[in-house]
């Protein structure tokens, strides 16, 4: 039965890949900056919002972390995990119970800060990274599921190649060329058995658009029911 | 009114009371955090809420439990043989056990059913029937039979879980029927049924009431979840939509959808859910469906008085488990005795469920008593008239403190090759003090049930 699926619950899987994996950097990079705000660089949180297109404002380092995290912007770590949490709800007879537990805890983790107004330290940062660690390995646990974490995987990655092109392409090239490998890879698997499928080609592209559209055409094409 | 306690009671509070007491809140954060919610429509809002729920299990014996199983077994064996005796020969109207008129009134009758006969004949596959404790005679009563889309079983399944993990002494130190098996069980109905393919839930999605249960019993039984449009019917076959485009022949659809909404173009035309040509697929034999449409006239609550009849009809047997008493003031001498007792009684609109459509005799004024007569004479078949069961009381421990709840119990009854049922089921509590609805559509909340021995 494990070769079967929806496409809505194979979406709903890739996005949740994706949302849990932009959460995971999310919250990186505003560690990283939060660290420097303190007391080497005032503006690397503006700098890093910058990225994602985003003018953030704040009066000092606590301030930083309140607006990246709950501000009213898209990259907001609550919106992306109501998200997330939607999605888990969907597609949760394909998820590992204790992943699914941890997906509901850290939303209502963030929730729960945001409605009690609760002080936003490095604690939360940490807590939140140490659950997406522990629902990513509940997913290396999962038995018999390779379809459904197929998908769930290749929204990771592809989550992580879209930060790498954006943030860090010069550097990353050699991680970047191995992403995408794997999403051949997933990608080639997804549609192995239905001749009638039209087989993705490899993500081709000279500049970073055009690489990240290849990306996203070779994801269209392999959900079509 | 509490019952009277057992030995099996005395070892569930020795052991509970060396239980360190901030176990119950582990308990509710471990059921918030699997997210065992309820959803419901609100003034027009859709709300996604936890259901109440309760850590003190009510506790059956292992021989009681085995009573009301051969009871419900006979009732579910009676109920589906009229089913299929009443959209085929219809022996037991033209017997006149039951009024012709009777049962063409009830809403749940499709006639456009008649002369056709489902997979192995069954109709009424996974039911759940709804019991109390009479404590006048300490007697399990039949309240009410759930013969189309009844719900529920995925909570006691949830809790029990639960309760395992935060409390393992009981499971340790008791004999206590497990109940992981009720999936399988499930699986198997499907199965037997199966015209060919793959079986899968029928969920109307996510925003649905019972999507967590959808979702967990499709997990569980291994069938797949699926929403109407990811089905598709050609040539009068049933096709599920694979995520690559591909089609899958479906043998079995466990359904979550009312009858109404199953099949726009057999019934609701402006239905926007519902699979386009499932009830023709189905008529063709090409599909089983769980449970069978049309089961809605033997779960009708004027079809519940005829029910003791029928087993007597088709299985020669007296009642195991009884009616509460029920008077149809379709009948004349019921009329007057329901008017004459109206303050004593419980009127129940035949049209309504979920706790609706429930007046108490002796809540009412004499003035609302005088309108109900009124109402009741110009439509003798929309009600029905019950005596006031006084059920017992469940401990529940609720704001840090032990109270007592009116208590029912749905019992899972299902039917395939033979009848199982299953040995757990919910146990619902009202939401106050001395309240006899205890539906969650009524703000009332769930407990285990442990079948269990010393």
């Amino acid at each position: 039965m494990s070769k079967y699926i929806t496409g809505n619950v194979a979406t709903n899987l890739y996005w949740l890949g994706r949302y849990l994996e932009r959460t995971a950097i999310t919250l990186r990079e505003i560690s990283t900056a939060y660290d420097k705000v303190i007391d080497t660089d005032k503006d690397a949180g503006v700098k890093l919002y910058d990225k994602f297109d985003v003018e953030l404002k704040y009066v000092n380092a606590y301030d930083f972390l309140k607006e990246a995290i709950f501000g009213k912007h898209n990259a907001n770590i609550l919106n992306i995990l109501t998200n997330a949490r939607e999605n888990a709800i969907i597609c949760r007879h394909l998820l590992d119970s204790e992943a699914f537990g941890e997906i509901i805890e850290l939303h209502a983790l963030f929730l729960s800060t945001h409605n009690n107004h609760l002080e936003i330290d490095y604690k939360l940062i940490d807590h939140a990274q140490s659950l997406i660690g522990e629902i990513w390995n509940a997913r290396a646990m999962r038995e018999n599921k390779a379809l459904s974490d197929s998908f769930f995987r290749v929204g990771k990655i592809v989550e992580e190649a879209d930060y790498r092109i954006r943030f860090h392409e010069e550097e990353d090239q050699e991680i970047i060329q191995s992403i995408f490998e794997e999403i051949d890879s997933i990608c080639e698997y997804l549609t192995k058995d239905h001749e009638d499928l039209p087989k993705v080609k490899k993500v081709k592209g000279t500049t970073q658009d055009e690489r990240l559209t290849a990306l996203n055409v070779k994801i269209d094409k392999i959900i079509i029911g | 009114m509490l019952e009277k306690s057992t030995e099996l009671h005395d070892k569930f509070w020795e052991i509970f009371s060396k239980q360190d007491r901030n176990k119950i809140d582990e308990f509710k954060l471990y059921m918030d955090k699997f997210a065992i919610n309820f959803n419901l429509y609100k003034d027009g809002n859709f709300i996604e809420q936890s259901l109440p729920f309760d850590v003190i299990p009510r506790i059956i014996s292992k021989k009681e439990f085995t009573e009301i199983e051969k009871g419900l077994q006979q009732r579910v064996q009676a109920l589906n043989l009229f089913l299929e005796d009443l959209y085929t020969d219809a022996k037991i109207v033209k017997e006149g056990i039951i009024p012709r008129e009777f049962v063409e009134q009830a809403s749940g009758y499709l006639k456009e059913f008649v002369g056709f006969s489902p997979s192995k004949k069954i109709r009424a596959h996974i039911n759940g029937i709804d019991l109390v404790k009479d404590s006048s005679n300490d007697k399990w009563i039949i309240l009410e039979d759930n013969l189309r889309v009844p719900s529920g079983s995925s909570y006691p399944l949830s809790i029990r879980d639960t309760y395992r993990k935060i409390y393992p002494d009981f499971f340790e130190q008791m004999k206590i029927e497990p109940i992981k098996n009720y999936p399988s069980i499930i699986a198997n109905a499907m199965d037997y049924v199966n015209t060919g393919g793959v079986n899968v839930v029928l969920t109307p999605g996510r925003y649905n009431s019972a999507y967590y249960e959808h979702s967990y019993l499709a997990e569980k039984s291994g069938a797949l979840l699926v929403r109407p449009h990811e089905l598709i019917v050609i040539d009068k076959k049933v096709y599920f939509k694979n995520y690559n485009g591909k089609r899958i022949r479906v043998g079995s659809v466990y359904r979550r959808l009312d009858d109404d909404f199953m099949d726009p173009k057999f019934f609701n035309p402006e239905s926007l859910i519902g699979v386009p040509g499932i009830v023709e697929s189905y008529l063709a034999g090409n599909v089983a469906l769980l449970n069978a449409i049309g089961n809605g006239v033997a779960d009708d609550k004027g079809i519940y008085y005829f029910v003791p009849k029928m087993i007597k009809y088709y299985l020669g047997e007296e009642p195991i488990l009884k009616n509460a008493p029920t008077y149809l003031p379709y009948f004349k001498e019921d009329m007057e005795y329901i008017f004459n007792n109206m303050e004593k009684l419980v009127i129940k609109d035949v049209a309504e469920a979920g706790g609706y459509g429930v007046l108490f005799g002796h809540e009412m004024s004499a003035l609302q008593i005088e309108d109900l007569k009124t109402i009741v004479k110009a439509n003798p078949r929309r009600f029905i008239a019950q005596e006031l069961i006084e059920f017992y009381d469940e401990k529940c421990y609720l704001n840090k403190d032990l109270q007592d709840r009116k208590a029912d119990f749905r019992a899972y009854v299902v039917a395939a090759d033979d009848i199982k049922v299953w040995n757990c089921g919910l146990t619902r509590y009202a939401l106050e003090e001395g309240n006899y609805l205890v539906n969650s559509s009524q703000g009332g909340g769930f407990k285990d049930t442990w079948v269990m021995e010393l």
